[in-house]
């Protein structure tokens, strides 16, 4: 380092220094761990690459169609990619420009508004692609592989794509300071909810599965993959930065250099011109939006509608105090005091329950938190959404789902499906509870409740919770494939079994490898506690559906099982969820008792 | 030297700094005391550049913090509360950011650190990761590095939290001294003990306004009390609490 190095030379490399460090870092954890987590991560991509390799060669195999079909999945998925990709980029930039200590420190420091900007924009963008390169090398390699491409396709790939995240991390950046300057904070939450609500009805509407009867499927095949390529045309449109990327990857595999040369520069063009435009030109309303952040207040306090519903909560409130707790104190005119919301009703429920008090302040405390926190129940909503949309398109599929084999296959790969996405959960928010709750030691771990009894409720409560949209959603996947009682109460205890395995491999991991430093959840998490309460809980589902669906007591073929084959799935189900969920928990439990806060 | 003219801002209804204008000149170490969400933070994140004045303008060393923010962020340093700093560097390489960040050359860093490393008893944390650093030696590298390049304003917003007495005399000792050598120290905090023992004036600021500014005795005068500042400060913010009108929140 030197005195005449630029400032933004300066913070790429201090920063880059930080996180070599932190790699560095996994020398002092335990090698077993690191080459469990090592192992899965070279193993998600050789299963991914054998998963593309095959389906792609299936696809392929369409009569006249094959090649058709591959390339129109490359299009759609790069387009939805790119999509999210955006929305990735507008959430971590407006978190990495606005709610980040190091912006702060580096506004104050003689640094250009220009560098810190440009600094936080490669930050971001790195932050949020990672994940779609590890996503796709698998699937690009898989492609290269089967179309024999020579070997530079698959640097030149590397290149594309590398300059393909730039553009959204541009237009990420543009709209996090659109959004942060023009919407509060609270406006935002719902505007992207909304959003993201409207994309996905505009989707369904426009992808909404067409029934189509047995007649027709045999018959007209062609009309309907016709159908299917007109519905998904959108992806083909030029003007997307998507198709440019597509079509260049396309070209290069079938060796028309020429043409993939040409969308190379479209899209090089673009990422130079665009690139150079953001980062010249968006410092100064960075700084002007970092403003607006800092000096905004609660927009509900500006809406007429909010107040009014404040107003009639604390009139509630008011006559539910006076007709059951208490007579009317000096506090009662405190609105804060007076305030009754939905958690302050399920306390009364919970108290009536006969739950001791400091039970139901933890109880409430971690429902408000959880409510106050967007990305929490965002995500919480955004990943049951998707699967909730999934399965109730079952019913469009029941006509051809009428064999024992399909009907089996999908009920085991919805449970899956359900117990993946509360892994996700768990691992995202359950996990670095308590190291977040270690932090509140003073008051939480000090309180009579004592510290163990903080973390089994916890589980508690975050197993009953996910436990509602687990077994609901079971249920539903159940009702639309038509089960018979007896398979919906055997998938119903199941997942619910699953459910609080999960939650107790995250509560429990997340006791025994706190990081009480780190006040950010989602720091907390990509460390190596969470990493690996991530690759345990994909191992244990894993593992589970297995054990579970070949010890199916309803035949794969339809035929009569003995009682032998279920009794034995159900054994190594229930040994797996004892060994991966209750075993950490109680490890975990016996550390919190002895841990030196 | 820092102005602040007519320095108003506003977060929605509530007026959190309500025209404050003040001149602190060069060399002067000036404290400024008021009691909880009075404006103090807000008052010192408009005089640094983090937010913007709604009304009003904040120079630093004759440079305003808006208008020409590089030439008057090179002379200023600037210490919140909770300073942020690099978990994974060590003491010694943030220094060296710092410094350079300054467009300090490697050879006047070195030296400076030289006086400053010892002063504030770092040469045993010099290479250990910042994150294994307790609270106070944290506070200790933020304030080294602050002064790293000798900064001709040094805005301070509780700097005795975490110190141990031995290292708060330090600080106190080091900031006296700079502003006997011409730093302007623009120091916020709750301990009125630390105004009185420091402070050339002292300013004190209430529901965002600059309601007393003077030397300790000038502050005892005008509210009527002798003996300890904390008497005067008292005295004066429940008065004001009298007679202004609610306008915070």
């Amino acid at each position: 380092m030197n005195a005449t190095e630029s400032p933004l030379g300066l913070l790429v490399r201090v920063n880059a220094l930080s996180a070599w460090r932190r790699v560095l870092g996994l020398r002092q954890q335990s090698r077993l761990l690191v080459a469990v987590i090592g192992g899965f991560l070279v193993g998600y991509l050789a299963f991914a690459f054998l998963l593309f390799r095959l389906g792609l060669a299936f696809i392929g195999r369409f009569p006249g169609l094959g090649s058709l079909l591959v390339e129109r999945l490359l299009f759609l998925l790069f387009a939805f990619l790119f999509g999210l990709l955006l929305l990735s980029n507008l959430v971590i930039c407006y978190t990495n420009f606005f709610r980040n200590r190091e912006t702060a420190f580096l506004i104050t420091a003689p640094v250009p508004i220009s560098a810190v900007f440009q600094w936080k924009c490669i930050e971001s963008t790195l932050l949020a692609s990672w994940a779609f390169l590890f996503l796709i090398a698998p699937l690009l390699a898989a492609y290269g592989q089967l179309n024999r491409v020579p070997w530079h396709f698959y640097p030149a790939t590397l290149g594309l794509v590398l300059l393909f995240v730039v553009l959204p991390g541009i237009g990420g950046a543009a709209l996090a300071i659109f959004v942060a300057r023009w919407l509060d904070r609270r406006a935002f939450q719902i505007a992207a909810v909304t959003g993201v609500a409207v994309v996905l009805a505009l989707l369904a509407f426009h992808l909404r599965p067409e029934p189509a009867s047995d007649e027709v499927l045999e018959a007209r095949v062609q009309s309907v993959i016709d159908r299917l390529l007109v519905n998904t045309g959108f992806a083909q449109s030029p003007l997307l930065p998507s198709y440019w990327l597509s079509a260049c990857v396309l070209n290069l595999a079938e060796g028309a250099v020429k043409a993939a040369g040409f969308y190379a520069l479209v899209l090089l063009s673009h990422v130079l011109f665009l690139g150079r435009l953001a980062l010249i030109g968006l410092g100064g309303p960075f700084y002007g939006a970092a403003n607006t952040v800092q000096s905004r207040a609660s927009a509900f306090s500006r809406w007429g509608w909010w107040q009014r519903l404040e107003a009639r909560n604390l009139s509630t409130a008011a006559e539910i105090r006076r007709l059951w707790l208490a007579p009317a104190g000096p506090g009662e005119s405190c609105g804060a005091a007076a305030h009754f919301g939905p958690v302050d009703r399920l306390d009364r429920v919970l108290r009536w329950a006969g739950l001791a008090t400091d039970v139901r302040a933890l109880v409430a405390k971690d429902l408000r938190v959880f409510w106050r926190d967007t990305t929490q129940w965002g995500q919480t909503v955004l990943l049951f959404g998707l699967l909730a949309v999934y399965i109730l398109n079952l019913r469009h599929f029941t006509r051809q789902l009428d064999s024992a084999f399909w009907i089996g296959l999908v009920s085991y790969l919805n449970l899956a499906a359900c117990a993946l996405n509360v892994a996700t959960i768990t691992t995202r928010f359950v996990f670095p509870q308590f190291s977040l709750e270690g932090r509140r030691v003073w008051l939480v771990g000090l309180a009579p409740l004592g510290l163990v009894r903080v973390v089994l409720l916890k589980f508690w409560l975050a197993g009953a919770t996910s436990l509602c949209l687990t077994l609901g959603l079971t249920l539903m996947s159940g009702h639309l494939l038509g089960l018979e009682w007896q398979r919906q109460l055997y998938f119903g205890v199941a997942v619910t079994v699953m459910t609080f395995t999960l939650n107790a491999i995250a509560v429990g991991l997340g006791a025994i490898h706190p990081n009480f430093r780190e006040t950010n959840p989602s720091k907390i998490v990509s460390g190596f506690g969470g990493t690996f309460c991530l690759v345990l809980s994909f191992f244990y589902i894993l593992a589970s559906v297995i054990a579970l669906a070949m010890g199916s007591p309803w035949g794969w073929r339809g035929e009569e099982t003995g009682p032998v084959k279920p009794m034995v799935g159900w054994a190594v189900f229930v040994l797996l969820s004892v060994l991966s969920g209750w075993v950490p928990l109680r490890i975990g439990l016996r550390r919190v008792a002895t841990t030196e806060l | 030297m820092i102005e602040l003219e007519d320095l108003a801002k506003h977060f929605g209804d509530v007026k959190a700094v309500d025209g404050i204008t003040l001149t602190v000149p060069k060399g002067e170490f000036f404290c400024v005391l008021g009691p909880n969400a009075a404006g103090k933070t807000t008052t010192i994140k408009l005089m640094v550049g983090l937010i913007r004045p709604d009304r009003g303008a904040a120079r630093v060393a004759g440079y305003d913090i808006q208008a020409q923010p590089l030439e008057a962020r090179a002379r200023l340093a600037y210490v919140p509360d909770f300073p942020f700093l690099y978990d994974k560097l060590t003491p010694w390489e943030f220094l060296r950011f710092t410094g350079q960040l300054f467009r300090m050359p490697d050879r006047r860093i070195e030296e400076v650190a030289s006086d400053l490393v010892p002063r504030f008893n770092l040469e045993p944390w010099l290479h250990k990761p910042i994150e294994s650093l307790s609270h106070g030696t944290r506070q200790r590298v933020a304030i080294a590095s602050a002064l790293l390049h000798d900064p001709e304003v040094f805005v301070i917003d509780e700097p005795m939290v975490g110190l141990d007495p031995h290292h708060a005399r330090v600080v106190k000792d080091t900031l006296r001294e700079r502003a006997r050598r011409g730093m302007t120290v623009f120091l916020s905090t709750h301990q009125t003990s630390v105004a009185q023992e420091l402070a050339d004036r002292v300013g004190i600021i209430h529901r965002g306004k600059l309601v007393a500014v003077g030397t300790a005795a000038e502050l005892h005068a005008r509210a009527g009390t002798d003996g300890a500042l904390e008497r005067a400060f008292l005295a004066i913010t429940e008065g004001e609490q009298e007679t202004v009108p609610e306008t915070v929140g």
